[in-house]
């Protein structure tokens, strides 16, 4: 009895991974994001799913740590995709720094790297893809002072310190705010681009500087988070706040008025030319070491005919 | 009778490893079998000394968050240009530090349990971590150091070498020497361990601060391997150490556990992390088999004592 039970389970387990038979002919591209946990994560790899249909010789496959702060978890997947001598590798590095030793064994392995979302400092990665996200933070910092008629107080809710694309994101926009010198940035705090996190941020912050004028954050999930915060202090529309990302959801909330205004990028078209340069590399073409995805401001004025 | 306890891991280990060897022919191949040992090798360092710290009947939820300090702190060691050797010794001396204090809230402040001292320096190792780096992680550090992480003697991974040693000297320490076998009847019976003349309160001491020097030690591998001292590094680690120490067969209760079941299931949970991304599958449905493995491996123990006990009567 209790035999033919262990004997049930183990058919079983057979079956599931049995199923899971791998091809070893054509392309085989491997994108690691630092997570899935967001719609921008998931329109990324929706973006790289779609173009990968085109090529009945290549296959994609996108996988990603539970949380964009598991940089141990990231590498481990980064290595073992490396072990399966996948044809070219897309990686978002939850960790600029930490992910270098892996991506040393793919280069010893003469796999080709690309970086998507956030790049890193890597003399073999052969293309970057993604927001100019420098200039993305300019934009929303020129939005904020035009906003605030160049006066006022205001916070920065930022992702986890010491990854590029929020340095690059709150850099571009304190750039900006050296035109403005009476805009004062009071906080500046990480939010690890959590959510929940950021609502706690967020509300401390407005307890502690209750004569806030505005808010710049450098990612939807914690602008939405943040924005909760306000809504319950009962500031909603009072606050100009400044987003980076666009998602619908965060496009929903600049309909209604409770985001002033969002630096909106492409995840999707991320997706799909992280896999077009990746599928280039893979065959040995050459590849352009900076592709753009673009960027535009998205505000009240401007939304419905971004996305209608 | 006592390997029959280690058999269900045992076991499990073995049926995961034909399963993915059918499943991936990647997975069987000398290179990935010793990825995964290196992989686990922090886990099993962290699970080790959560073992200890079981067998007295109790837990330690620290351990993720000084690994994270120690992390920090022999990364900032380094960087200040103190010798290798210098660094390395702060960086035990922190984690031994915080698991004396473990011990001592328990034993001296008479908290009424670990899982309260152990969660008040989670937060407190946490939050230092990121205190003294600024939340920004402490990266490139020196070549010669990052051998303890990342290095191999021929094909052995140095961070393997490392977890053996530590655990035959570890197995040692428990089943050969007394202090090991007054851990084990603590677990067994707090107060009768005590009026059989064994110093209790000084043991448990020992055990909290020996689970922080194998953290400790972790940090060095972690932070050899990933070329950086990142204060977010263990965040959730405590709970893996858990899951391999009771899927290696320890019980909750304390008294029971051993070395070489906590190395499988430190090891289990790296072959099935690794096996699951060879295979495509996302991180999400890992969590939930790994989930599932700690409700098989234990529920196997409990099938073993109902049927023991049947025996005896």
């Amino acid at each position: 009895m209790k035999i033919n039970k262990i004997f049930l389970v183990t058919a079983i387990l057979f079956f599931i991974f049995g199923c899971n038979t791998v091809s070893n002919d054509g392309y085989r591209i491997s994108i690691i994001t630092k997570a899935l946990d967001s719609e921008f994560w998931q329109k990324l790899k929706q973006g790289a799913e779609d173009a990968a249909k085109e090529f009945p010789n290549a296959k994609v496959s996108v996988l990603a740590p539970t949380r964009e702060i598991n940089i141990d978890q990231q590498v481990n997947i980064l290595e073992d995709q490396i072990l399966k001598r996948v044809s070219a590798l897309v990686v978002a590095p939850c960790g600029v720094a930490e992910i270098i030793p892996a991506l040393d064994k793919a280069y010893d392995r003469n796999i080709p790297v690309l970086t998507v979302d956030t790049d890193v400092d890597w003399p073999h990665r052969l293309s970057y893809v993604g927001t100019n996200n420098r200039l993305g933070g300019k934009l929303a910092g020129e939005y904020l002072i035009k906003a605030l008629n160049g006066k006022g107080k205001i916070a920065i809710i930022r992702g986890i310190p010491g990854v590029q694309t929020h340095e690059d994101r709150v850099g571009g926009f304190l750039e900006a705010l050296n035109a403005a010198p009476d805009i004062e940035v009071g906080v500046l705090q990480p939010a690890n681009s959590e959510r929940d996190l950021a609502l706690t941020v967020m509300e401390n912050i407005l307890t502690s500087h209750p004569n806030l004028d505005g808010v710049f954050i450098t990612s939807d999930q914690m602008a939405l988070g943040a924005l909760e915060a306000v809504d319950a202090h009962r500031l909603s529309g009072e606050l100009v706040i400044v987003g980076f990302d666009a998602g619908e959801e965060a496009i929903k909330a600049v309909r209604e008025g409770r985001l002033t205004a969002v630096v909106a990028q492409n995840p999707y078209n991320m997706g799909k030319q992280s896999f077009l340069a990746a599928l280039k590399a893979a065959k040995g073409e050459p590849i352009e070491p900076r592709i753009d995805t673009g960027t535009a401001l998205i505000d009240i004025e401007n939304v419905d005919r971004i996305n209608p | 009778m006592k390997w029959l306890r280690q058999l269900g891991p045992l076991l499990a280990l073995i049926v995961m490893i034909v399963l993915l060897s059918i499943s991936s022919p990647y997975f069987f191949t000398v290179d990935n079998l010793l990825n995964i040992f290196r992989q686990s090798s922090v886990n099993a360092l962290l699970a080790l000394g959560q073992l200890l710290v079981i067998i007295t009947a109790g837990i330690d939820l620290s351990v993720g968050s000084i690994l994270g300090l120690c992390a920090v702190a022999v990364a900032l060691s380094l960087k200040a240009g103190w010798s290798i050797i210098v660094s390395i010794f702060i960086c035990l001396l922190v984690g031994a530090f915080v698991g004396w204090l473990n011990g001592a809230m328990l034993t001296k402040m008479k908290l009424p349990h670990p899982f309260i001292s152990t969660l008040a320096t989670m937060n407190v190792a946490r939050g230092l971590a990121l205190i003294i780096s600024g939340g920004f992680p402490i990266s490139d550090l020196p070549a010669s150091y990052r051998i303890w992480g990342a290095s191999s003697v021929s094909i052995i991974p140095v961070p393997v070498i490392i977890v053996v040693v530590v655990y035959f000297i570890f197995h040692i320490f428990l089943t050969k020497t007394i202090s090991g076998r007054d851990i084990y009847a603590i677990g067994g019976n707090k107060v009768a361990a005590y009026y059989s003349g064994i110093p209790t309160d000084r043991r448990l001491v020992v055990v909290y601060m020996l689970s922080g020097l194998l953290a400790g030690l972790a940090a060095i591998i972690l932070t050899g391997r990933m070329n950086s001292g990142f204060p977010l590094a263990g965040m959730g680690a405590e709970l893996d150490s858990i899951a391999a120490v009771i899927i290696g067969g320890a019980s909750f209760f304390g008294g029971v556990g051993t070395v070489w079941g906590t190395l499988v299931g430190a090891l289990l949970m790296g072959v099935l992390r690794n096996g699951l991304n060879l295979l495509d599958v996302s991180a999400y449905w890992q969590t939930v088999v790994i989930g599932a493995v700690i409700v098989w491996a234990v529920y196997m123990d409990v099938l073993r004592q109902r049927v023991m006990k049947k025996k005896r009567s």
